[in-house]
């Protein structure tokens, strides 16, 4: 006896037809995102800063010098034209091309680097000065500054060394034998002195092409020009975010002096490196931010490590940039006929 | 054929005791593990903006924190003024925060103490951003256990495109930033 299947009431359509809009509830309701994305007042926006004219670029990129050290951190050049840079562990000196010449081994990572004429290296530890001799060896340690010392630049010249420690917010001025001679940038108000503002632990210091030196006191945005004795003889300041003032809470982070008395500075946070007269006139920029930085990232968060960890300018007034990610030094050259020359001396 | 076992009563009750037994023994050698909470990296997060709108708590339960160690106490505060704002002052059309959130006080010149008003902070992140482009890094974020739900499946840790949040024990609570200079060591 055959048994009689019943007849269906739904269709076998039907039953696709459903299957199919429980899917797609199943995936509009539990795969996707139908959330509001953040008002654009939520976006922080600093594309019209990063992004610069290109006429306003004085600088090409000339080469780059590919380094060999962790964490590259110092850089200085010699008087014999030798660059010497300070990473991990470690100071390797390079010739002018880039060559590696001598491998110098230091207990942690150096700061900031001099070199002085007689052939030594001053390596700015993070409380202390070290001195190298030509072969590397440490030859003299001096004084401890304390635990708060953070040194960040040293500058030589004939018969001073100056440190500039963020950490106490204070230049140290030394005799070339490491005595301590005077204490500078404290506020006194008596001899007009504003004092160091440091909110980070960026200090630097510099010698003009007429041996003055100059102290950046990053908290107020600008360059403040000493004696030895520590009196103040001058200062310019320039706060602001367009392309001649210095942005964020601390800047500019370095400086260097090319031979024309043309000053070259170095900003984080809008990482961009500009060239400045005498006069203090915005003459252009040297390096704009994607010439820093890996391209779409204009910005990144810095705290204490920027793209830039030093700067200096060679003896064929090309600007050497030390860029830590990257891993190499940047060289920029100036580009012939273009504007940015400093005013012509009288 | 095979032969049916057939359980008796008695075995089956001597049977379940050596199992709780075994149970009770293994429950003392491994003591319950620590509860746990979700808690955002802020060495990982990126401020994508996403606290503020996929947390399940309106105003979301991400709130910005301030470590007044690292702070800098800038007058010009990336984190509490416009990117080129005109002035720097508290003018509403110089702040940051969307919400007014942030507040600065004037301590000595030229340093400035800045709070947050965790009423009215959703934890959209924009001040920790400016805070970490210009500054010492001083403002991030955090889940304040007090407002958060503990949902098991966090929406907001689903959506983070950093992989910020994880699971971190009840008994610490925060991921605090501290120490001087951002918490780094120099060697």
């Amino acid at each position: 006896m055959s048994i009689e299947s019943p007849k269906r009431l739904i269709p076998g359509w039907v039953w696709a037809a459903l299957t199919v809009v429980v899917i797609a509830l199943v995936v509009v309701l539990f795969f996707t995102d139908r959330r509001k994305t953040p008002d654009t007042s939520f976006e922080y926006d600093l594309s019209s800063y990063t992004q610069i004219d290109p006429k306003e670029v004085i600088f090409k990129e000339a080469g780059r010098i590919p380094l060999n050290v962790a964490n590259p951190s110092a850089m200085a050049i010699g008087p014999d034209g030798k660059i010497y840079v300070g990473g991990e562990n470690a100071v390797i000196v390079l010739n002018d091309e880039g060559k590696e010449l001598a491998r110098y081994a230091v207990k942690g990572t150096p700061g900031c680097l001099a070199a002085i004429p007689d052939g030594k290296l001053l390596a700015g530890m993070k409380n202390h000065i070290e001195v190298l001799d030509a072969q590397g060896s440490s030859v003299a340690t001096w004084q401890d500054l304390g635990e708060h010392a953070w040194l960040t630049s040293i500058a030589v010249n004939d018969q001073n060394v100056y440190a500039a420690d963020a950490g106490n917010r204070i230049v140290l001025r030394y005799d070339l034998n490491g005595t301590l001679q005077t204490r500078i940038g404290a506020a006194d108000t008596a001899r007009n002195i504003p004092g160091l503002v440091v909110p980070s632990a960026f200090l630097d210091v510099a010698f003009d092409p007429m041996d003055a030196l100059w102290v950046v006191n990053p908290g107020k945005h600008g360059l403040e020009n000493y004696r030895a004795n520590g009196d103040l003889v001058s200062s310019w300041y320039r706060m602001g975010m367009d392309l001649p003032g210095f942005c964020g809470c601390c800047n500019p982070t370095h400086i260097a002096f090319r031979s024309d008395g043309t000053l070259v500075t170095v900003e984080k946070g809008l990482n961009r490196v500009k060239l400045y007269a005498p006069d203090t006139s915005l003459l252009g920029v040297v390096a704009p931010p994607e010439g820093l930085l890996a391209p779409g990232s204009a910005t990144m968060s810095c705290d204490l490590e920027p793209p830039v960890r030093d700067l200096a300018v060679d003896a064929k007034d090309r600007v050497l940039v030390l860029n830590n990610p990257k891993h190499v030094i940047l060289v920029f050259e100036k580009i012939p006929n273009r504007e940015g020359e400093a005013p012509a001396k009288p | 054929m095979k032969k049916e076992s057939n359980l008796g009563r008695r075995e089956f009750l001597r049977g379940t005791a050596v199992a709780a037994a075994a149970g009770a023994a293994w429950m003392a050698a491994h003591p319950r593990s620590e509860a746990t909470v979700w808690q955002i990296d802020p060495t990982k997060c990126v401020q994508c903006g996403r606290c503020s709108t996929n947390c399940t708590q309106n105003p979301s339960a991400v709130k910005c924190v301030h470590s007044f160690q690292i702070c800098g106490y800038c007058d010009l505060c990336g984190g509490y003024l416009q990117p080129g704002a005109k002035t720097r002052d508290s003018g509403a059309e110089n702040e940051l925060c969307p919400v007014g959130a942030l507040k600065r006080t004037f301590v000595e010149e030229p340093f400035y103490q800045y709070t947050i008003d965790e009423k009215l902070c959703v934890g959209c992140g924009k001040c920790v951003k400016g805070c970490g482009v210009f500054g010492n890094g001083s403002l991030y974020l955090q889940v304040k256990h007090d407002l958060c739900m503990g949902c098991n499946e966090c929406s907001i840790a689903r959506n983070c495109p950093a992989n910020a949040f994880r699971r971190i024990p009840a008994s610490t609570g925060y991921l605090l930033k501290t120490g001087e200079h951002g918490g780094k060591e120099r060697k």
